[in-house]
């Protein structure tokens, strides 16, 4: 005899309990966890200047005066989202609360924040922060844009073999220390990853709803859309975009999120297709509710799980796209990316194998950790297909 | 057949018009456009001198007229059914057989067809040696994970394919270009190019000369390509050895195997001759989703590699602001992928009589 089994938990807990039961996707979590700390707070990681020092007595905080703008946005939205995570609430309230959290910060921190124009990180090795009572450094005493003039620094040197200052996974091009510009590139790889696929997911979501709920003309018009995109290798329409559009950070992120959404329209429209003549959605159009409310409450919510799915496979193609485009010389050009590093690998006459495995390896360990999450998700929630895969 | 053949041919003209229109708009909406000025403007020259480059330009291209004009005016040059149009940019009569122009490069001021005609065979042959390679190990691992669910090659290789499928390919390719083709660590491959240049005056087949060995056009050739290729190849036979054991597990369970396995044919017998053919269905759909896929990784190989095919080619286009370049790059490589998709589903009803597209 099987014994039934009655179990309050609800669709959601089931399948976020069934998604974290691998070791693999414990794995993915953990490194992603890691990332959005060093993303976090990458400035009292990696930085030239003490966190904490007393000269004369008179204890300050440089890297906290030095704290630029975006620093100090990315720390209070955090604790914002810290917070908005322990608050019982609905899920759409929460994301409501977070987003306003998010602008609030963003204003407070441009009107309270006003870092110095000027930094010399050779100053910061003179006697005025070098001889003090007692000081505080981060971990890693060397900004990412620190091209080490003073220590003459000539770029590119080997992890652990320079004289006088350790740099643990060595020196780029121009001197600058890599395990800096790697937890300071954090920042754009994560951001990108999410912010590109959700422009996308946005415009997907949209554009393969209306197909799948009108089908008919629409859906045609639409999939013949969806074609065009989708038959441009997305390499060379990124590539097209960029090198039109600039290459600032929004930028970017908008381009990969407007090349990227073909995907999840054809997805949304598959759901939507199957949905639009079931009992409730007849119902939903009986009552008179408006468009939008029929397809983004009652038939959206049914569909997105098998999304979901995607959108952690899109997360890591985007950040994949961002390192690619950063790698063919069309990146971000003011800031670190994992992308350029790589790059420097063989760009000089000798192979610099520290900046092949430690940027490359963190693309790789971000796509693998999203795509491992990704599979878990997907055989979460479909344990028909689990099994036939023979994961059981 | 031939209805449905030409149905799918006349639903490309759109898909293709499309791409243009897309990319076009993109190039006619950036900041500063495509204007006579941006493309002068890293020279070095004279005013006149300046001033006669750009009339060349307005005169030749049409850039000076608003962009829909402009876009219509290539759209008129590259199909084969327009107006004629001389030197001068005057329109002639209209005629439905007219050569296709597929205008000449700002960058390199040569036809782009003579550009496209010289660096699409080396992309296409990249390619092309790739997808055996990619099917080949496909096949092999993923029969090999199916007969051995659960066991410790399968595990093994379900978890590497996975971890091979997320190596981004400039890793790889650096990787390989550093160790294996690097004086510094082991020097087994050669750094760039598909060729070096005293192969071209060798004899085609490898052969023992008065100097000693000849290594031949053939295998020089093969000898560049190695790197190349195990970077383009990589990420697909991950995925496709994957979908692979998902296809042979299923089939493997269903119920016309069952039944030959109650016939009393051995279970070699089961796999492959009623098994392995039902099971390549899928990787022959999913044949389609793989050429614009390597289009792309291409792109990134010859970049790393220095070969001096499509994709490098692309890079350098945009790059310069190329437009020219750009349009009948995307174009072509559109095309390649609707001709793709297109023998894809031919492949498919050859495979399976039972799919029929009438």
């Amino acid at each position: 005899m099987i014994k039934p089994l009655i179990s309050r938990e609800s669709y959601a807990a089931r399948v976020w309990r069934k998604t974290l039961d691998g070791v693999g996707v414990k794995v993915g979590l953990a490194w992603i966890a890691l990332l959005v700390f060093a993303a976090v707070f990458a400035p009292f990681l990696a930085n030239s200047m003490p966190l904490l020092m007393s000269k004369d007595g008179v204890i300050s905080a440089p890297v906290l005066q030095y704290l630029s703008v975006e620093d100090a946005w990315v720390l209070a939205t955090f604790f914002v989202a810290l917070m908005v995570y322990r608050l019982q609430l609905g899920a759409g309230k929460r994301v409501l609360l977070f987003l306003l959290g998010a602008f609030v910060a963003a204003v407070l921190v441009n009107w309270v924040v006003k870092p110095p124009v000027l930094v010399i990180y050779d100053d910061f090795r003179t006697t005025a922060y070098t001889q003090v009572d007692w000081r505080i450094m981060p971990p890693i005493p060397y900004a990412p844009t620190d091209y080490l003039r003073d220590l003459v620094s000539k770029g590119l040197e080997a992890p652990l073999v320079t004289v006088g200052h350790t740099h643990l996974m060595g020196t780029e091009e121009s001197g600058a220390d890599v395990l800096s510009r790697m937890i300071h590139a954090c920042r754009i790889s994560l951001s990108i990853g999410l912010i590109a696929s959700g422009i996308a997911l946005f415009i997907g979501v949209i554009v393969g709803g209306l197909m799948g709920y009108f089908s008919g003309i629409v859906d045609m018009l639409g999939m013949r859309l969806v074609e065009i995109f989708e038959d441009i290798p997305t390499l060379f329409l990124l590539l097209t975009f960029v090198a039109f559009f600039g290459r600032s950070l929004y930028m970017m992120m908008v381009i990969i999120g407007i090349t990227g959404w073909s995907g999840y329209a054809r997805y949304v429209r598959q759901e939507f297709l199957k949905l639009r003549k079931q009992d409730y959605v007849q119902a939903a159009v009986a009552s008179g509710l408006p468009l939008s409310s029929i397809l983004f409450r009652h038939m959206l919510p049914n569909g997105i799980a098998p999304l979901l799915v995607a959108v952690s496979f899109g997360v890591a193609g985007a950040i994949l796209s961002e390192a690619t485009l950063s790698f063919l010389g069309l990146g971000v050009v003011d800031a670190p990316s994992w992308g350029q590093m790589l790059d420097q690998a063989v760009k000089s006459s000798t192979f610099n194998w520290w900046m092949a495995v430690f940027p490359g390896g963190a693309i790789f360990m971000t796509v693998f950790a999203y795509n491992l999450i990704g599979e878990a998700f997907r055989d979460a929630i479909d344990p028909k297909l689990a099994s036939k895969a023979g994961h059981s | 057949m031939l209805t449905y053949l030409l149905r799918r041919l006349l639903l490309m003209i759109p898909t293709l018009l499309g791409i243009s229109i897309v990319v076009f708009t993109v190039m006619a909406l950036s900041p500063g456009g495509i204007t006579p000025q941006a493309l002068t403007s890293g020279m070095e020259m004279k005013p006149e001198q300046r001033k006669a480059i750009e009339d060349y330009y307005n005169k030749r291209y049409g850039l000076d007229k608003p962009a829909p004009v402009q876009y219509l005016h290539w759209l008129n040059n590259v199909s084969p059914i327009g107006f004629i149009s001389d030197e001068q940019g005057n329109r002639g009569e209209f005629s439905f057989n007219k050569p296709m122009d597929l205008g000449t490069s700002f960058q390199y001021g040569r036809p782009v067809s003579d550009i496209l005609a010289e660096r699409i065979p080396i992309t296409l042959l990249l390619n092309l040696v790739t997808i055996p390679v990619i099917y080949l190990i496909a096949i092999f691992v993923g029969m090999k994970s199916a007969t051995d669910r659960g066991g410790s090659f399968d595990v093994g290789m379900g978890m590497s394919m996975l971890a091979l499928w997320s190596i981004p390919t400039m890793l790889a390719g650096v990787l390989l270009l550093g160790f294996f083709a690097n004086i510094q660590h082991f020097q087994w491959f050669p750094t760039s190019g598909i060729s070096s240049r005293e192969a071209l005056d060798m004899p085609f087949l490898p052969h023992w000369g008065q100097t000693g060995f000849v290594r031949g056009f053939l295998l020089d050739r093969v000898w560049h390509l190695v790197l190349p290729v195990i970077c383009l190849s990589y990420g697909g036979f991950a995925a496709l050895a994957k979908l692979m054991r998902t296809s042979i597990l299923e089939n493997l369970h269903s119920d016309y195997a069952r039944t030959a396995r109650a016939k009393g044919l051995s279970e070699h017998d089961v796999l492959w001759r009623h098994v392995f053919r039902n099971s390549l269905l899928p990787l022959i759909t999913i044949s389609a989703g793989l050429l614009p896929s390597l289009l792309a990784g291409s792109l990134i190989v010859e970049y790393i590699f220095s070969i001096n095919g499509m994709g490098q080619l692309a890079v350098e286009a945009v790059k310069s602001r190329d437009r020219e370049l750009v349009l009948s790059i995307t174009w072509v490589s559109g095309l390649l992928t609707l001709i793709g998709y297109l023998m894809a589903d031919f492949c498919y009803t050859l495979a399976d009589p039972r799919v029929s597209y009438d």
